[in-house]
């Protein structure tokens, strides 16, 4: 079960449509859990946006969670990430690799000229993919491409590529035994 | 029955006991002890590791550790060179499918921190030219995979960072820098194979835009992949039916620009049962009906050998 947590105010039709596309992309049951508030330990030397990476680590909630579930955190903030070897780029979420957390931003998606709702569904999708293991896809019509790539906005539709959907399966299946 | 030894010199003597260590194919690894296990009556100082990923437990015979090339995980300086090179755009991706098989074979099985890169960074810039075959994907993943491990052990950084970091390296994005020279951001790659082969289903497009794709496929292909091409034939194995396509009924529009996806879970259904029903027909009657029109003079062995072929990547 995708368990979605939102740290930002959302229109209810964009949170069902983001749970929809989720459940659609990775056949699991995807759900909204509730509300919740970014730790303000986690904003930046600068204020002005939040360190995603300690931003999971401190989050404080209240979801219970089963052997497979996963937690998808959505927010407006802007995120940051903690500078490596190319230095700053640009970043629209996080994902604990392999494990049960993640989270995703809204911010910067007018820029895009992508819609919402859509914008959302793939960051969403791309990230609860990091959260079985998938890398980052060269096709850039699979949510797995880098979002900051011209595929995120020239393709938005919301799916996996054959490779991507197979092996997001298997994760699953394994993760559920 | 297994004894441990205190102490032991491993390989060279460069590893010890608690290192972090690379396993060619297997990722990030960490040096457990060195014990004598008893296998079919013979005693063998096996040195055990503990894979990072997983737990999962792996033994060496001692003789054999530097024979298969376990290494210590790279220092930051290496991995600044790994970033230099991945930065670097020019790279021809090896068009012939033997050599560059066998090339990332031996790149992937010496476990070389450089030979992985190398792996990664041509099957990229082949995927730039065209899609690449399952199992060269699946290669690609694998790259990627170790490569990303490595990266985040050595720099102590989370996988995610590690990964960003690797493609804002192959896929720069605005304004990417690398060591004070701009990196030309990246550019959209070319329609994937999925609509051009008629695999349309992977990603729920409908039937009615394949037109458009079919069109756009032969474009993407470059002349020059012609010896790839019969290899690729064989290794493209059809799309099994999408497990994920059942769920969800789908009733709002998400009103994308030009490829309006809503709906494609109702109409998708009608216009790909009949297709499926009819697949193992369609290779028969479609494929050599296709050479005959090519070549007159093929040999009529020919035609059979794809259809076993086709049917045998269904299996």
């Amino acid at each position: 079960m995708i368990r979605i947590v939102t740290l930002s105010e959302f229109p209810p039709d964009v949170v069902d449509f983001v749970s929809r596309r989720l459940h659609a992309a990775y056949g699991m049951g995807s759900e909204l859990e509730g509300e919740g508030e970014i730790p303000s330990s986690a904003l930046d030397d600068e204020q002005s946006a939040y360190d995603a990476v300690k931003a999971l680590e401190e989050m404080d909630d209240d979801v219970a969670l089963y052997a497979d579930d996963k937690i998808l955190y959505l927010t407006s903030e802007p995120l940051t990430a903690p500078e490596g070897p190319m230095g700053r780029g640009p970043v629209d979420g996080y994902a604990q690799y392999g494990a049960g957390k993640a989270i995703a931003t809204s911010h910067g998606l007018a820029d895009k000229g992508v819609p919402l709702e859509v914008g959302l569904a793939k960051r969403a999708a791309h990230y609860v993919g990091h959260l079985w293991d998938l890398h980052h896809c060269y096709d850039p019509r699979c949510a797995m491409h880098p979002g900051w790539s011209p595929g995120f906005a020239a393709y938005p539709e919301v799916a996996l590529c054959l490779f991507c959907r197979e092996k997001s399966e298997r994760k699953i299946k394994l993760g559920s035994t | 029955m297994a004894t441990k030894t205190q102490d032991p010199v491993i390989g060279d003597g460069s590893l010890h006991v608690g290192d972090r260590v690379v396993y060619p194919n297997q990722g990030i690894c960490r040096i457990t002890g060195v014990e004598i296990k008893q296998i079919a009556g013979q005693n063998w100082e096996v040195v055990t590791l503990s894979r990072e990923e997983d737990g999962a437990t792996v033994m060496v015979p001692k003789a054999k550790v530097m024979g298969i090339g376990l290494r210590k995980v790279a220092d930051v300086a290496a991995i600044d060179r790994v970033f230099d090179e991945l930065a670097n755009p020019n790279t021809d991706p090896q068009l012939d499918w033997k050599v560059r098989h066998r090339e990332n074979a031996d790149r992937m099985t010496g476990g070389g921190l450089f030979g992985t890169v190398e792996v990664l960074k041509g099957l990229h810039a082949l995927s730039r030219v065209r899609p690449l075959p399952p199992k060269e994907r699946e290669l690609y993943d694998n790259a990627r995979h170790l490569l990303v491990g490595e990266i985040a052990a050595a720099m102590n950084i989370p996988l995610h960072v590690a990964e960003d970091n690797l493609d804002y390296a192959l896929w720069p994005p605005e304004g990417m820098t690398r060591k004070g020279r701009p990196l030309p951001p990246a550019t959209l790659g070319p329609p994937s194979p999925a609509r051009a082969s008629g695999l349309d289903d992977d990603l729920g497009f409908e039937d009615d835009e394949l037109g458009g794709a079919a069109e756009a496929a032969p474009a993407a292909a470059p002349a020059a992949a012609e010896d790839a091409e019969d290899a690729d034939e064989e290794e493209e194995k059809p799309a099994p039916a999408p497990a994920a396509k059942k769920a969800a009924p789908e009733k709002e529009k998400p009103k994308p620009a030009h490829r309006p996806q809503a709906g494609s879970a109702k109409k998708a259904k009608p216009s790909h049962a009949p297709a499926r029903k009819a697949a193992p027909a369609r290779p028969a009657a479609k494929k050599p009906a296709a050479k005959h029109t090519a070549r007159k003079a093929a040999p009529a062995k020919r035609p059979a050998a794809k259809v076993k072929g086709k049917a045998k990547g269904k299996r």
